[in-house]
Order: structure tokens, then C-alpha cells, then sequence
């Protein structure tokens, strides 16, 4: 692949006392590319998402998003810039209406600046009635259309997984690092989520980066696959060639029972 | 007393605007954006005691005194803010109570600013009673004339009255400017940071921002209170701003309904009732104590209440129910 990376982490490092939860790890994600991230539990996989989305500040390393060095600045200005993550444990607002949840990641609301709401009501107004007509279109993409105005503290666990990924959408990102977006959400949906995923891409040339315990998916959906343990990148490369690697089977599927089922996922 | 005494409903009711105004800054910290300030009441402290100050010692004007004071409040809640708001909530509490704390011990202890334990009244020093209040009374004074000049209000116009007047409106004013900031877009912002900051802060939102603007608010609010009651107490001491007065804004919120902004005068005007209202309690077999214990008495019997009213209706007068029980 020729095209300047997206997204280039470069030797990062991140310890947590005496744990080193991400050790000298550096990889490219190139722009319009489904990137899996996998790995054994405690590989470093969140840590690295915590890392490149802001929450985290690498100790040792680069990280560059479009060429622009942003390790170290805040979650919000690289969400801003157009890096957006989702969270392993999906972390929506329960007291606020699953609505309110999308409108709030609608981009340059100026009702949010202290005070605007006495002076611009009709331009705050304009603009509400634009972020609700986007919110409300994602939400009948994830199907959650019907519990727009239920409170998003009654979602289950799946349904929440659905909303943090509507809402990581409604910022129109140019690239999203998904944790685990299909954990706990039912079979069919997580397939129409795949889909959702696929359509994306294809038609907003949105870069995604994706942690996910589902070989068979990651395989599917993945142009290229990434694979951490202990900290490390052990091994990079198109989805049939990680299936085949030794040192992945060894690492991250163990078990030869496991190593077993490994060869039948995937294309 | 006699329990329809007007005068004295009215310094009640006027009071329980001051609480208004004061509960609607942490209304605005707590409430809608999570942040919990148990020092809130350093903020009317400040704003009173730089007013007097400057009114007593170079006998600045009152509005610029006034001026003066909600700027130390709006400065402080900065100084408490800038270090702790990059933070877990909890630092924030921390830094609120003990900041509430530092600004009492400071008036008891540096006498030769403050008038030490005796308050404003000793300001100028033993031999001299200081006093602030002048200008303020001059101006409840027109109010008081031109209300006699009609015949309608002449017999209810009175200095409290007056007082009631500039309360309330300033209550009802700030309550509506307030009702469409929270109902905006800027509400979202700060429900969503009550919510999850790092949701917030994971789609663009600049949480450590909305944060402090919510606080400075907060902390105006509360400075503009602690003028209004030195203007109405027209002495301040040390005392006046124990803790205590912080927690009776949480009770105001608690009893009106933490999530609602209109709840905030109910609260304030039942807190009053209830506090005020106990007063009449000295019939049998109450009467059996003699007034001072019947006044610990009173307290005991607001907890009570409150108890009662928790058990039976969690949510407050005007919150919901449902919103209390989502994890």
C-alpha cells in the first residue's frame, strides 16, 4: 500500500506501575482501510485505543493522525480533528433521552458556547433542528429509532453498544476506533452492524480501526489485521496470512483445539 | 408570636428568595452538571465581605463594591477549580469543602480586615460601629415611597417589602435567563458531563471548559446571594457562613427536585416554611420545653420531615422518578 497512513503509531510505549501495557508498538493504518486489532485479553489492545484516542499519554513513541502529532493533546481535540472512539463498556448517558445522547455529538452547535442561548436563539434553533434530523436518520440505521425518546439508562447492554456507535457517527469522523462493537449485541444485529460498518466505509470513505473478539467477523470485514500480545505487535498483514501464522496461533489461539477452529473462521 | 404576623412571613419569604438565588448556583453545579461544591457558601462569604470591606474602608460606592465583590467570588471558584476540574469529582469536593472552610477561618482570625468574630460592625475597630448598609437602605427607601404613593400597597409597604420586591424579581429574572441556558444546547453539554465526561470528551466536547464556566456561574450566583443577605441582615460575621447554609441548598434541591430548575423556589419557599414554620410550634405538649430547647427542637422536627418526605416521595416535589432509578 502506497497511500501516507492515516494513522501511524510509531514505538509507543505505556506502562502502569510496573506493568508494561503497551510495549514499542508501531503500525499504520492507511486511509479508507478496515484495520482489525486482536489479540488475547491483556494484550494492550484498549490501552492502545486509550492511547490514540487521547485518554492516555504514551510514555516513549509518536502517534500521528494526517500528519498531525497528536499524542499528548486532549480526547476532544481528536475527536474534533475527526478520530472518534467508541468504549469497551459502552459508556452512554443514562438520564438523558437516547435522542439526546445522538444530538449531543452533533458538531459546531453554537447553543453550546456559555450564554448563546439568550443572544441566538433562532441561529441555536437552525441548527438543533439539523443535528435532530441527522440523529434521527443514524438512529433508524441502528434500528433504535423507536426508543428515540426512551431514556438511555433502560437500553440493554446490546442496544447500548448500538448508541455509542450512532453517536460516535453523528461527529461525521474520518476515522473511528470501534472496542469491541459487537460484543453482546445479538447475532443478526451484529450483522447488520458488520453491514453498517462495510456501508460506511463505502460510502463516506470512513476509516475504521476495530478491536474484536469475533475471529470470524474481524476476518471478514478486515482488510488488514493487526495482532498485539504482551504489549507488542506480533504480527500484521491480510486476514488469510494472519490465519496462517504461526506465532498468532501460538499467541493469541493457544489451545491446538482452538488453533483448530482458527482454520475453518474467516474467508 | 402570632402565626399570621406579616412582617415576619415577609422576612421569610425574602430570605427564601436570597435561597433561591443561592441553591440556583448549585442548582447549575450539581444538578445539571454534576459537580459537587460543598463550599458553596465561601462564594457568598467572599462576594459580602469584599463589599464591606471596600464600603467601610475607602468608602467605595455600592455598586462598584458589589461589582468587587462577585469578582473575588468568580476569582476564587477559579482558584478552586483550575487545579481540581482536570480531576475526578471527588477532588472538587474536597477542594470545595475545605476552600469554604479556609474563607470562615480567614474572617475569624485576620481581625484587622475583617473585624475578626464581631463581623463587619468591628471593622473600623472597638471604639467605631462600621456599618455598610447605608446606600442600600436609601435605595429601599424610594422603593418604600413610591409603593405609598399607591394607595393600594401603602399599607403593606415596608422595608422588607421593598426588599421582597428586588428579591424576587431578581430570582424570577435570573430563574427564566437560566431555564433557557439549561434547555439549550449548553444544558446538554452540562447533563452529559453529569452523565460520563469522558463520553462527553470522546465526541469533541470540551469538558474541563463547560467545567469551569459552570462553576464561575455557580460561584456569581452564589456571591450575588451572600450580598443580598448582608444587605438584608445588614451585619456580617464569621458565622453566617458555616457550612451548614451549603447543606440547606442541597436540602432546597433535594426537597424541590434535583433535575428540575423550577423546582429550585419551591424547595426554597417549603425549606422556609418548614424552618421558619416550626417557630409556631408551642403548642402542647411542645409547650412542655422551654423556648430555647423548643429551638433544637425545631431542627430535629425539619429532619423529621425531610426523612418523611424522602421516604415517601425520593424524587422531591417536582423530580421524577424514574430518572432517580436508572443506573
Amino acid at each position: 500500500m502506497t497511500a501516507p497512513a492515516l494513522l501511524s503509531v510509531h514505538e509507543v510505549c505505556k506502562r502502569f506501575g510496573g506493568v508494561v501495557a503497551v510495549n514499542d508498538a508501531s503500525f499504520d493504518v492507511t486511509p479508507g482501510s478496515i484495520t482489525g486489532l486482536i489479540g488475547p485479553n491483556g494484550a494492550g489492545k484498549t490501552t492502545m485505543f486509550n492511547l490514540i484516542s487521547g485518554f492516555l499519554r504514551p510514555e516513549r513513541g509518536t502517534i500521528a493522525f494526517g500528519g498531525w502529532r497528536c499524542d499528548g493533546q486532549p480526547p476532544h481535540a481528536l475527536a474534533n480533528a475527526g478520530l472518534v472512539r467508541t468504549f469497551q463498556i459502552p459508556r452512554v448517558l443514562t438520564r438523558m433521552t437516547v435522542l439526546e445522547n445522538m444530538m449531543l455529538a452533533g458538531t459546531a452547535q453554537p447553543g453550546e458556547a456559555l450564554g448563546a442561548a439568550l443572544y441566538m436563539p433562532r441561529r441555536i434553533a437552525r441548527k438543533e433542528r439539523d443535528v435532530r434530523a441527522q440523529a434521527q436518520e443514524l438512529l433508524q440505521l441502528i434500528r433504535l429509532d423507536r426508543l428515540a425518546n426512551d431514556y438511555a439508562g433502560t437500553l440493554s447492554g446490546g442496544q447500548r453498544k448500538l448508541l455509542e456507535f450512532g453517536r460516535a457517527l453523528m461527529t461525521r469522523p474520518r476515522m473511528v476506533l470501534l472496542d469491541e462493537p459487537m460484543a453482546g449485541v445479538a447475532p443478526t444485529l451484529a450483522l447488520q452492524l458488520l453491514e453498517h460498518i462495510l456501508e460506511l466505509r463505502a460510502t463516506r470513505g470512513t476509516t475504521i480501526l476495530v478491536i474484536e473478539h469475533d475471529m470470524e467477523a474481524v476476518m471478514a470485514i478486515s482488510d488488514r489485521v493487526i495482532v498485539m500480545d504482551e504489549g507488542a505487535v506480533i504480527a500484521e498483514g491480510l486476514p488469510a496470512e494472519i490465519q496462517q501464522n504461526e506465532r498468532v496461533i501460538e499467541a493469541y489461539l493457544g489451545s491446538p483445539q482452538v488453533a483448530g477452529t482458527a482454520e475453518t473462521v474467516g474467508a | 408570636m402570632d402565626i399570621f404576623n406579616l412582617p415576619f412571613w415577609t422576612f421569610v419569604a425574602v430570605i427564601a428568595g436570597i435561597y433561591t438565588i443561592f441553591a440556583l448556583g448549585l442548582y447549575l453545579q450539581y444538578a445539571l452538571a454534576g459537580l459537587p461544591n460543598f463550599g458553596h457558601i465561601a462564594f457568598a462569604a467572599l462576594a459580602a465581605y469584599t463589599m464591606a470591606i471596600l464600603v467601610i474602608r475607602v468608602a467605595a460606592p455600592l455598586p462598584l463594591a458589589a461589582l468587587a465583590g462577585l469578582l473575588v467570588a468568580v476569582l476564587f471558584s477559579l482558584l478552586l477549580g483550575i487545579p481540581s476540574l482536570r480531576l475526578r469529582a471527588d477532588y472538587l469536593a474536597i477542594a470545595t469543602v475545605a476552600g469554604g472552610e479556609i474563607v470562615r477561618y480567614l474572617a475569624l482570625n485576620m481581625q484587622g480586615l475583617t473585624g475578626g468574630p464581631l463581623g463587619s460592625i468591628g471593622m473600623l475597630g472597638p471604639s467605631k460601629l462600621a456599618q455598610y448598609n447605608a446606600p442600600w437602605d436609601a435605595f429601599l427607601r424610594r422603593i418604600v415611597e413610591v409603593l405609598k404613593g399607591n394607595p393600594a400597597l401603602a399599607s403593606v409597604a415596608s422595608r422588607d417589602f421593598a426588599m421582597l420586591l428586588v428579591v424576587w424579581t431578581l430570582a424570577l429574572v435570573l430563574l427564566f435567563l437560566l431555564w433557557l441556558m439549561v434547555r439549550s444546547p449548553w444544558g446538554r453539554l452540562m447533563r452529559a458531563i453529569r452523565e460520563d465526561e469522558a463520553a462527553a470528551a470522546a465526541v469533541g466536547k470540551n469538558v474541563f471548559r463547560a467545567k469551569l464556566q459552570v462553576l464561575v456561574l455557580g460561584a456569581l450566583l452564589g456571591g450575588l446571594s451572600g450580598l443580598l443577605l448582608a444587605w438584608q441582615i445588614g451585619i456580617i460575621t464569621p458565622d453566617d457562613y458555616q457550612p451548614t447554609f451549603t447543606f440547606y441548598a442541597y436540602l432546597i434541591l433535594i426537597l424541590g427536585g434535583m433535575t428540575r430548575i423550577w423546582a429550585v423556589p419551591l424547595g426554597a419557599l417549603l425549606f422556609g416554611l418548614l424552618y421558619s414554620g416550626t417557630r409556631f410550634l408551642n403548642v402542647y405538649p411542645l409547650s412542655l420545653f422551654d423556648s430555647g430547647d423548643r429551638a433544637y427542637l425545631r431542627l430535629i422536627l425539619v429532619g423529621l420531615l425531610l426523612i418523611v418526605l424522602m421516604a415517601v416521595r425520593p424524587q422531591g416535589l417536582l423530580g421524577n422518578r424514574r430518572e432517580l432509578l436508572l443506573q
